[in-house]
């Protein structure tokens, strides 16, 4: 589903040894649920924007149902991107001034294919969603700037996961959250990447999550390391 | 695309604020560039329109600027007279049809007067050949009676508040000199009997008299002084009417001909007649001419507004890029959701246009607004006719070019928004 080879990436600018990435291998089957924890600065956000095709490695390939990114100019990444990958980051999710529900149609907006897999169309797949992750429909209408971080957050994994696309990224999504919310949001989250199939890759410092997912990838030990299969 | 449009508007009615600020330094900028066209577009056309039905102006030899200015706007003076000889010469033409002579260089408080004969009332048209009306009293008649009648513009009867009956007193020359230096024509006043209905040309600030009264107050003067006392040679109001009052000199004559193909048969005429040297203009082509002189303070005008307009415009692109930090974030979450770097550069873009547009439309119905209920104001002020209608092709190319100009300065925080993008990736890296 997701296959990683001979990546190589920095940041213009970037010095000999931080803000680089080399993995030699990596690959995730679909429907698998992989937790990616490192320091601080190794690199983790760097990897979901290589995943996600919004950067492109310098050599080596990053490819998403057999299509490498690389191999595709601009435009065709960001449509491929729109009808295949979920995004949730650690706050600022959400467009302020729309309204809740319209902020989990935004990707149904950009991609068709998204919006043409929502089962019922794409208004009735975002109601759904939203009484899955237990947002009270009086609350559906109102800017989504009105909600608590709590909410947004479960409002970013409606819209991650609207039109069933095959790859959830999670940037530290939780990390806003209190121990209570944290919890109920992870369960809430795998719960739904499972029903929809989507395959997710969660990024946190915080190693105690690391149980309840299939995998785990500690980056540092990917960077640098030839050969190594997760 | 449609869902980018949707949010476009979104977004900038979330920042309405600001955006409302832009869009009211637009709209005043447009406003000023319309109306100021509007304006100069006007009062092109109230210059234009000063003086029609005339074929040819004479006057002593000079520029034909000149005499046009002081012939019909009564600014500056004649150098010279003509001969009353010359005047006749010229109305004996055959191709000539009327000569109206008329004399300039007195005034009364301020108001230049003008000699001239009663035929000038029904020769003398302004605008599209409308002829001049006496709304109140009569025209003056011409007759040794009723030497002493005076026929007063619009705005001279309403600027000093004069009615019919009214006694006047001409002063010698063209200021309004108070004191010891004001040389009164006291000894001769004048009666108003007629008040002309309004024309927005020069004709309403001037006091009109007949020639032969001209002369009379000159009577007992030497250079331009009244004779002193001492020399016992002070010639009475009744008394004046025994002498010859036949004009010997006037400063110009309006031509009328009878076919205007004779124009330049004529103007030949006039420019070789030997006893004296004389001037013919075409008032059409004299005006051109002096349009060209004064066009120089109305292109400056132009020059400021555009500049007014640039402000503006650096206005936009300034509020917008300064905002641009702020929405990294939003930018960011609509990367996520699948936009390219290419839809936030068209969301900008989009955004600026929709500022800019509706900032000229506000301008434009402001100017509108502006012409409309100031209008009458400025007719009345200035004898400006300030006409409310259909934008004319230079309103509309200014119009085009505020628009087109807004849509270029939004493609710069768009194209930085662009580069933005593409560096950040998912996160904005600050």
């Amino acid at each position: 589903m997701l296959e990683i080879r001979d990546l190589q990436f920095s940041w213009p600018g970037a010095s000999a040894d931080s803000g680089r990435l080399a993995i030699g291998r990596l690959s995730l089957a679909a429907g698998r649920t992989a937790f990616l924890y490192g320091p601080s600065g190794c690199g983790k956000s760097t990897l979901l924007g290589l995943m996600a095709g919004v950067l492109v490695a310098q050599s080596g390939s990053v490819s998403l149902l057999g299509q490498d990114w690389a191999a595709l100019r601009g435009g065709l990444r960001d449509a491929r991107r729109a009808d295949h990958v979920g995004v949730i980051f650690q706050q600022f999710n959400l467009l302020p001034y729309l309204s809740v529900l319209d902020n989990v149609l935004l990707p149904c907006r950009f991609s068709p294919a998204r919006a043409r897999r929502c089962t019922g169309g794409p208004v009735a797949a975002a109601q759904g969603l939203l009484q899955q992750v237990g947002l009270p429909h009086t609350l559906w209408a109102r800017p989504a700037a009105a909600l608590s971080v709590g909410q947004q957050q479960r409002v970013a994994a409606a819209r991650a996961l609207i039109g069933a696309p095959e790859l959830v990224i999670a940037d530290e999504p939780t990390s806003a959250l209190d121990n209570a919310l944290r919890d109920e949001f992870m369960t809430l989250l795998l719960g739904q990447c499972r029903a929809a199939g989507s395959t997710l890759v969660f990024v946190s410092h915080d190693e105690r999550l690391a149980v309840r997912f299939d995998e785990r990838l500690s980056l540092p030990a990917l960077n640098r390391v030839q050969g190594l299969v997760a | 695309m449609n869902g980018l449009l949707h949010v476009a508007v979104r977004s900038a009615w979330n920042r309405r604020g600001t955006l409302a600020l832009v869009v009211l330094s637009i709209a005043l900028a447009t406003a000023l560039l319309l109306g100021l066209e509007r304006l100069r577009s006007d009062i092109r056309s109230s210059f234009s329109q000063a003086v029609s039905g005339t074929d040819l102006i004479v006057g002593a030899r000079t520029g034909p600027v000149q005499l046009m200015l002081y012939a019909v706007f009564r600014v500056g003076g004649a150098t010279h007279n003509i001969s009353m000889d010359s005047v006749r010469a010229v109305a004996a033409h055959r191709a000539v049809s009327w000569v109206v002579p008329i004399s300039l260089g007195d005034s009364h408080r301020g108001h230049p007067v003008l000699g001239t004969t009663p035929e000038y009332f029904t020769r003398f048209a302004y605008g599209d050949r409308q002829p001049l009306v006496v709304s109140q009293g009569r025209a003056f008649s011409g007759t040794l009676d009723g030497l002493y009648e005076a026929v007063l513009g619009a705005e001279v009867a309403q600027a000093l508040g004069y009615g019919l009956g009214q006694r006047i007193t001409l002063s010698h020359g063209l200021g309004d000199v108070k004191g010891e230096l004001a040389a009164e024509h006291a000894d001769k006043p004048f009666t108003v009997v007629g008040v002309l209905a309004r024309t927005g040309t020069p004709v309403d600030r001037t006091v009109h008299v007949s020639l032969q009264a001209i002369e009379a107050i000159h009577l007992d003067w030497v250079g331009g002084a009244p004779l002193p006392a001492s020399a016992g040679l002070k010639i009475a109001p009744e008394h004046a009417r025994k002498f010859d009052l036949e004009p010997k000199q006037v400063t110009a004559a309006l031509v009328g001909l009878k076919n205007r193909v004779a124009v330049f048969n004529v103007q030949r005429f006039v420019a070789d007649y030997e006893p004296e040297p004389l001037l013919a203009v075409l008032p059409g082509v004299a005006l051109d001419e002096l349009w060209t002189a004064v066009g120089l303070g109305e292109r400056a005008l132009m020059a400021m507004s555009g500049l007014v307009a640039l402000v503006s415009l650096a206005s936009l692109v300034a509020v917008v890029l300064a905002g641009l930090n702020e929405r990294r974030r939003e930018l960011a979450v609509l990367r996520a959701v699948g936009a390219g770097p290419r839809h936030v550069l068209v969301l900008l873009a989009t955004e600026g246009a929709l500022v800019t547009g509706l900032g000229a439309l506000l301008g434009a119905a402001a100017a509108a607004l502006a012409v409309v209920l100031a209008g009458p104001w400025v007719q009345e002020r200035f004898g400006i006719a300030l006409q409310a209608t259909a934008p004319t092709g230079e309103q509309w190319g200014l119009f085009g070019a505020v628009l087109l100009a807004g849509m270029l300065a939004s493609l710069v925080p768009g194209l930085r928004a662009y580069r933005l993008s593409l560096a950040d990736g998912l996160s904005p890296r600050t």
